[in-house]
Order: structure tokens, then C-alpha cells, then sequence
């Protein structure tokens, strides 16, 4: 081996990473070359005294941050799977009762309530649809929480987005779900309290209904609680009564809020 | 990790005990700023759970972890103004090359700080292929990975780097007392 391949290994030699063979070459070269013994001792050196550097320990408050966020995110998970499960069950149960009253409907009305049968089945399929964009939103509750939250969006300006949403006279779909979205995921109580002013205006569609009953399910802000069930008992949604009578018998509910159900049920 | 990205978020917190002493070590001396290197190593961590979907079980779980390192100490050195310098005195403690303390006479004879602000004098990219070799023992195939290079410049980066620290260190020892 020569100066230059010596030279060339030496770092890998002096850091163990040359294989057993080249090493022994480029030793034996050290130990007959002056300069190259040298520049292989100034390296070494240098490594050992990066080796003994004394390590850098974190504060306490990282590991305490850390593991916050670990938990922020099960909780996370946690009322999604929360969310997912009650948008199912709510769309379930509107089918299963509507499914019951065909059979009272079909004899008594005749032709008429075939028409009518067809109305319903219409307006149904494109409840279902919204439904099912809803639940295969919540199931994709990862993208959807980095594009509402995440987003880096201030509160201010996802209000403007919302109250904007609001003052929209025929909001499609879209517009929509994506008041729903933000009832059930911002962060900001004074966002989600305008999402949901902003669906009084449509408290006709199921779709917004089922929507104000499974967030109000998710729902931890009394204020926002109390609001959710305002929304109920002025859209009429007698489902929500398995729901309010929940909170009623709930001890670790805000009083508040379930003197608010308490009369919800009565109203309804 | 490949348990974290099926939904067992517990595992997360096995993986900062073994991990993040190392990670943040190699932050902070890559910064020389322990606070930033506190930050850099959280968002670590939360990028790890906001993307543990996009974790393939292919190379090492380390490379991965320092790739995403990288990326959120690149981004902390474009928010960051351009000349390093801390100007507030109670951040001077902080400082990697300033680690000893206030006193500059003593910093200078211990051969820890002189490492330091040898370490602190490199370039960037050697500073960081240099802890990635040597401090944190990771092949120049992983390096490689999460360097987006070849092995081949991997390992000549790392050897220059090195080569630049010893005359930086040599030379910050034969400068004189101040």
C-alpha cells in the first residue's frame, strides 16, 4: 500500500470500519511511514475526543412534551373511533326505521303512497350518499384532521371560512359537510358554535341532524353541549332523546347541560 | 415502529426512552442551541406519529428517525438568522461551543469546549455527516439514505469533515489565551 492509499483508508481505519485485510496493509505502511503515522495519530486523536465528548441530556420537559402529544393523539383517536361509530349508528337507525314504516304505508295509501314511496326513496338515496361521504370522511379522519387543524389556519381564519359557509342561501354538499366537519373537529368553541349556527338554516336535511347529534356525542365544551341541543329540539330530532337521556343520567356532564336535556326531552 | 403505524400508540413512547437521548444529542450539537434542539427533537416525535402511515418497513427505523431530524433541523436553520449568534446572555449557556460557561479563559483550556467551537466551525454538511458517522454509529449506506447521496460521497464527506474538524481543533489549540 502506498502514501495515497493510506491515506485514502485512513479515516476508515482510524473509525474500525476497514475490513480485516485492508487494515492490516494500511497498518503495516503506518508503521514504516513517518508522515502518514503522523496524519493517522492527529485523526485518532481527534476521533477520541469527539468520542469524549460527554453526551447532551434533554430537560425533563421534553420527555413531559413528548409524551403530551402521545396522549393527545390516542385521545384523538379514540373520538374517532367515537365519531365513526355514531355516524353509523345514526344512519343505521334512520334506515331501519324507515324500513319499518314501508309495509304501513304500501296498503293504506295505495297508488298515492307509491309516489310518495318514490319521493322518499329519492330523497333517501341522496341522504345515504351524503352519509356515505361523511363516514368515509371520518375514515379518513388522519388527512381530514391535517387539513382542518393542521393546517396552520389561525382560528380567525377558519371562522371567516365558516361564517362565509353560513351566509351561503344554497350551500351544496361540500359546503355542507364541511360545516359539519368543522362543528365536530376545530379546535376553536367559537368555531364549531358558528358551524353550527351556520346549519340552522339547512336543520331540514337528515344528513345535518344525524351530524349535530353524533358531534354532540363527541362534544366536551358545556357551551357548545347546550347549543347542540338547542339545535335539536328546534330541528324536532326525536332521535336524540337515547342520546339526551344519556347526558341526563351522565354525572360527569356539566349541570347545565343536562338540565338542558332534561328539558330537551320534555320539548321533544 | 411498524406496531406504532398498525394503531399501538404505546409503543411510541418506547421508542422516545430508547431513542431520544441519542436524537437530541445529535441536534444539539448539530445546532448548538439546546432549547432549539429540545423543539427540533419534539416535532421529531410528532412527525413520527402525524406520518407513521408512510413508514415502510424497509432500511433501519434509525435512518428514518434522522432523515426526519434533517429535515426539521434544515427547517429550523431557514427560520433562523443567517449568523448563528446568540445575543441574549442567558441564552449563552445554551450554546454548544459556549457549554462551559461564561468564562472564555476557562472554556478555552478544557479540551471539551475547544471540541465544541471546532465542531461549532465546520460547515453544516460536515458537521452533520460527522455526528452521523461517528456519534451516532450509523453506517455510510444509512448516511447515505438519509443524505439523499451516494455511499460512495457519503464516506469522502465524512472524511473531509473529519479532516476539517482536526485542523480546526489544532489550530483553536494553538491560538493564544484571551
Amino acid at each position: 500500500m502506498n502514501c495515497q492509499d493510506c491515506l485514502d483508508h485512513m479515516a476508515d481505519l482510524a473509525d474500525a470500519r476497514l475490513d480485516e485485510k485492508t487494515a492490516d496493509l494500511a497498518r503495516a505502511h503506518i508503521d514504516g511511514c513517518a508522515a502518514c503515522r503522523r496524519e493517522y495519530d492527529s485523526l485518532k486523536r481527534t476521533l477520541e475526543a469527539l468520542d469524549a465528548l460527554p453526551a447532551d441530556a434533554p430537560s425533563h420537559r421534553l420527555r413531559a412534551r413528548v409524551i403530551g402529544d402521545i396522549e393527545s393523539e390516542k385521545l384523538t383517536l379514540r373520538r374517532q373511533a367515537g365519531w365513526a361509530s355514531s355516524i353509523r349508528a345514526a344512519a343505521h337507525a334512520r334506515r331501519s326505521r324507515r324500513l319499518a314504516l314501508l309495509p304501513l304505508l304500501l296498503p293504506a295509501l295505495g297508488a298515492c303512497a307509491l309516489l310518495a314511496l318514490g319521493f322518499m326513496l329519492g330523497e333517501r338515496t341522496a341522504t345515504q350518499r351524503q352519509l356515505a361521504d361523511l363516514r368515509s370522511r371520518v375514515d379518513t379522519m388522519g388527512q381530514l384532521v391535517e387539513q382542518s387543524v393542521l393546517q396552520k389556519e389561525t382560528a380567525g381564519d377558519r371562522l371567516q371560512t365558516v361564517l362565509a359557509a353560513g351566509k351561503d342561501s344554497r350551500p351544496d354538499e361540500r359546503v355542507i359537510n364541511g360545516l359539519i366537519n368543522s362543528m365536530a373537529f376545530d379546535t376553536s368553541v367559537n368555531v364549531r358554535l358558528n358551524a353550527l349556527n351556520a346549519l340552522y338554516a339547512h336543520a331540514d336535511q337528515e344528513v345535518v341532524r344525524a351530524g349535530v347529534l353524533a358531534c354532540l356525542r363527541r362534544e366536551t365544551n358545556p357551551l357548545v353541549q347546550v347549543s347542540m341541543i338547542d339545535f335539536l329540539v328546534a330541528a324536532r330530532e326525536r332521535g336524540a332523546a337515547q342520546e339526551l337521556r344519556k347526558l341526563v343520567g351522565d354525572n360527569q356532564a356539566d349541570a347545565d347541560v343536562r338540565e338542558s336535556a332534561r328539558r330537551a326531552i320534555s320539548l321533544l | 415502529m411498524l406496531a406504532v403505524r398498525d394503531g399501538d400508540l404505546d409503543c411510541m413512547g418506547e421508542l422516545f426512552e430508547r431513542h431520544h437521548g441519542p436524537l437530541y444529542g445529535y441536534v444539539a450539537k448539530l445546532t448548538g442551541d439546546r432549547t432549539a434542539a429540545e423543539d427540533i427533537t419534539q416535532i421529531v416525535f410528532q412527525r413520527m406519529l402525524k406520518y407513521r402511515h408512510t413508514y415502510r418497513d424497509q432500511g433501519s427505523f434509525t435512518a428514518w428517525m434522522y432523515h426526519l431530524a434533517r429535515r426539521c433541523t434544515c427547517d429550523h436553520f431557514r427560520r433562523s438568522a443567517p449568523a448563528p449568534i446568540a445575543v441574549d446572555p442567558s441564552e449563552l449557556e445554551g450554546r454548544a461551543d459556549d457549554a462551559r460557561g461564561a468564562d472564555e479563559s476557562a472554556a478555552v483550556s478544557d479540551e471539551h469546549a475547544l471540541l465544541h467551537r471546532a465542531l461549532s466551525r465546520l460547515d453544516r454538511d460536515d458537521r452533520e455527516v460527522l455526528l452521523l458517522s461517528r456519534l451516532q454509529e450509523l453506517s455510510f449506506a444509512e448516511i447515505a439514505g438519509i443524505l439523499e447521496c451516494s455511499v460512495g460521497a457519503a464516506r469522502v464527506r465524512a472524511h473531509r469533515a473529519l479532516r476539517t474538524l482536526r485542523d480546526q481543533y489544532h489550530r483553536l489549540q494553538k491560538e493564544p489565551l484571551t
